[in-house]
């Protein structure tokens, strides 16, 4: 038992070696990941796979916390006043760029106080109606919807939902009235039953009620087409380029954490993440993974940040 | 013939040893979780929610299931014994379930509520085995109009739920809704009454508030009642669980209108158990032939509930199941238990899946009859609980309310909630204003505004949608007929003083 006991500590003692002799003195302690979302959603899932993943690589404990609220921005205001040690991690979604659009009085500032560590998935959306409309493809749901008084569904005020339907009608030249949800689920449900006539989606969540027959999916609001639905065709097929709007799953620390620690945490989850086993395991959700390097997602970022303003502004959504 | 053919498969995978381990395991778990005051079953799945990833879909769900339901049968313990509700959900049978265990009648009242359980859920279960997707179709007809009608008929059935001053009532009510309006408003993202505070932004946490108004101000009211502890052993002992025949008379009714509508409100996304129970016990106190008996330990006032939310549990899966929507931040769980599986649930997953569904149909059956055999031995060791002095069971049930309040957001703002709401408990307590108006408010209060809202923009601001949709039409006739009522019967009864008066 004793041997083992030292063996153990011998090797624990190795581990820590070999990191000191690496750029970089990290982790030295217990990692948190924070997840600004309650248990049971694709970024807690992701997070939660990650974390296994990394603790294994790291030597470490890494702990995922979910702290719920205010659309992200809860747990985003925690990570951010957290200590710059990297030791807490926010693991959030495109809400970080869309959200700060709408929400007021935010305890911090986005483009200054947190920086990114990298984006390593995303999520698809697609454009839904119901099947009874017979609408089956976008120019034919433009046709209908211009001077008609039809409603778009989103999942909430500054929701990824929100700004991509409100990309997609600006660029469409469509002036539906935007009815605001409370979560994708009864989103869905206006939807099914007709309330409201257009929505955007992860392909998770519609893809079971478009296989039976209920909703029609017009185009993917990206530049690929996904693998579950190989005949729906990518808005930039159909006309519409710039409507691309990405669910993306990304890392952020504080701002004063230096940047050799965010660059290797880039790249240690960018290993991670293109691992096969990594890709096994989150294939069930329809997370697709990429990768980026600190410099591209941190003008990524500052880009969509501009953009979702901009729009914000244009479709009259922030105050 | 296909269905028994389905149900035979359904029971096979149910029985299997690791199912029914997982499903005992739930129920079991889901039981302690709802006895403890506080913690409730979204702290208990959430913590579960890892175990998941190892467990296969079926088993995954079964297990969880298990808490979902265990949980409202283990609920109405701490209602009736310590006048301090499990869960949210268990709030309204505290008004009958407490004063039948003053009455020396606890046993008989966990005893009841240990049926009317199961007898909701059979309900429940039942239609869910038979009906589903008629149901799912049905509740699509019922749109923001219809959501807003059929909660201004809840608050106007239900306003009068407590005893004492109808005044005092309605004002609670009105109090329950001012603190719903806390949070930021769905359509125009402002945010209200937050004072800046980002923890506030999703409004004021259910449980904190049922917990702070019910549990701790119980808590508090105790410390004054110094010979509380003083309990006779006979009035604890197993025998004292037998129900009398008039006990068994009058609940059969209250039972079957209460697994009726727990069933209804069940399949509605956005409803659920909380809103079953509340208006069910208004409905009986409404339609008994001697509402006085109300508050006052009147078995019909713990049946009615008790069916109701078992029932509305076991219809929540209508349409998680056969819709893919859940209704409620649980039933998003047990979606994400399926998605990490990559099984995406909708109207083919009964097909697609047909294991998994009937599986987890079956293994409801399995599960409520494990939770019917241990609740009844079970009775004896909780009314046992009473015999811990209470100098020692109050602040142990103090710390689990701290630690469920604080489960739910991980934010320490929701404890200081909970203490607030225990400060505004007392002091309507002193000086008698009933809780359950206040909490009844609170549920319907933001669901009304939020659904009145989206209906208005959705009929460009046209007031009359409300009573040109059939469904919502029908809905406010009801409405006007209850209040009508209300207005007549009051009127009778203050013309019979009336007459009384002059009689003396």
């Amino acid at each position: 038992m004793r041997t083992i006991k030292r063996l153990l500590a011998g090797a624990a003692l190795a581990l820590g070696l070999a990191q000191s002799a690496a750029a970089v003195d990290f982790p030295t302690g217990t990692v948190t990941l924070v997840v600004p979302y309650s248990p049971s959603g694709n970024t807690d899932i992701f997070a939660r796979h990650l974390a296994t993943a990394l603790q294994e690589r790291w030597g470490h404990p890494v702990v995922v916390e979910n702290k719920p609220g205010g659309g992200s921005m809860v747990g985003t205001a925690y990570v951010s006043q957290s200590k710059p040690d990297a030791h807490t991690i926010l693991m959030t979604t495109s809400a970080y760029a869309t959200a700060p659009a709408v929400y007021k009085d935010l305890p911090f500032n986005p483009e200054t106080d947190m920086k990114p560590v990298g984006i390593f998935g995303y999520i698809a959306y697609i454009l839904i109606v119901n099947a009874d409309t017979g609408i089956k493809t976008l120019e034919e749901f433009v046709e209908k919807a211009k001077g008609s008084d039809m409603f778009a569904a989103t999942a909430g005020l500054g929701t990824t939902t929100h700004f991509g339907m409100e990309k997609f009608l600006s660029d469409a030249g469509l002036d539906l009235e935007v009815v605001h949800y409370k979560g994708g689920g009864d989103a869905m449900v206006a939807i099914l039953s007709k309330e409201a006539d257009i929505y955007d989606t992860s392909v998770a969540t519609a893809g079971d009620q478009i296989k039976a027959g209920a909703l029609n999916a017009l185009a993917v609001m990206d530049d690929k087409r996904v693998t579950a639905l190989p005949d729906v065709p990518t808005t930039a097929e159909v006309g519409y380029p710039d409507v691309q709007i990405r669910q993306w799953l990304g890392m952020f620390v504080p701002s004063g954490v230096s940047d050799e620690v965010v660059t290797f945490i880039n790249s240690e989850v960018n290993e991670v993440v293109s691992s096969q086993a990594f890709l096994d395991v989150v294939a069930p959700i329809d997370i697709n993974i990429e990768t980026s390097s600190v410099p591209d997602v941190t003008a990524r970022l500052a880009r969509e940040m501009e953009n979702w303003k901009k729009l914000a502004v244009e479709r009259g959504i922030s105050k | 013939m296909e269905l028994l053919n389905n149900l035979g498969m359904g029971l096979g995978v149910a029985l299997s040893a690791t199912n029914v381990f997982y499903c005992f395991l739930g129920a079991l778990l889901g039981t302690l979780v709802g006895v403890i005051p506080g913690i409730g079953v979204l702290t208990a799945i959430s913590m579960l929610f890892p175990l998941t990833f190892t467990l296969g879909p079926t088993t995954a769900l079964i297990m969880l299931g298990g808490i979902w339901y265990g949980t409202t049968y283990g609920g109405s313990t701490a209602s009736i014994l310590l006048n301090i509700p499990g869960t949210p959900a268990n709030a309204v049978t505290c008004l009958d379930g407490y004063p039948m265990a003053q009455q020396g009648r606890g046993g008989v009242a966990l005893f009841m509520t240990t049926v009317a359980s199961f007898f909701g859920a059979s309900v429940g279960v039942i239609l869910l085995m038979l009906f589903s997707p008629v149901i799912a179709g049905y509740a699509l007809k019922f749109g923001s109009a219809e959501y807003f009608s059929l909660m201004l008929m809840g608050l106007v059935a239900a306003s009068t739920i407590s005893e004492g001053s109808a005044v005092k009532g309605l004002a609670m009510v009105a109090l329950g809704i001012c603190f719903g309006l806390v949070g930021m408003d769905t359509q125009s993202a402002s945010a209200r009454f937050t004072f800046g505070s980002l923890g506030l932004l999703d409004g004021i946490s259910l449980i904190a508030l049922a917990m702070g108004v019910f549990g701790v101000a119980e808590v508090i009211m105790s410390i004054r009642r110094v010979n509380a502890t003083a309990i006779d052993r006979e009035s604890v002992s197993l025998r004292a669980i037998k129900p009398t025949r008039d006990d068994m008379r009058r609940s059969w009714f209250p039972m079957i209108r209460g697994a009726s509508m727990g069933s209804f409100f069940g399949t509605l996304p956005g409803t659920g158990p909380s809103i079953a129970a509340f208006l069910s016990y208004a409905v009986e106190k409404r339609i008994a032939k001697e509402p006085e008996r109300f508050g006052k330990g009147a078995i019909e006032g713990i049946m009615a509930p008790e069916a109701a939310n078992n029932a509305a549990d076991q219809t929540a899966f209508i349409p998680t199941l056969s819709l893919g929507v859940p209704g409620s931040a649980t039933m998003a769980l047990m979606l994400g238990a399926l998605m990490i599986h990559g099984i995406a649930p909708g109207p083919t997953l009964i097909t697609s899946q047909p294991e998994l569904f009937w599986g987890l149909i079956m293994s409801f059956w399995v599960g409520n009859v494990i939770l019917l055999i241990l609740n009844i031995p079970l009775i004896g060791i909780w009314v046992r609980m009473l015999l811990i002095p209470y100098h020692i069971l109050f602040p142990a049930v103090l710390l689990f309310i701290c630690i469920g309040a604080y489960s739910t957001t991980f934010n320490a703002l929701t404890v200081w909630q909970v203490f607030f709401f225990g400060a505004v408990g007392y002091a309507m307590r002193i000086f008698g204003f009933p809780g359950a108006p206040l909490l009844l408010g609170f549920v319907l209060g933001p669901l009304m505004e939020e659904h009145f809202r989206r209906a208005m923009v959705l009929s460009r601001g046209s007031f009359a949608t409300f009573f040109e949709r059939p469904v919502s039409g029908t809905i406010m006739a009801i409405t006007g007929a209850i209040l009508i009522w209300g207005v007549w019967t009051s009127y009778k009864l203050s013309k019979r003083r009336e007459v009384y008066a002059q009689d003396v």
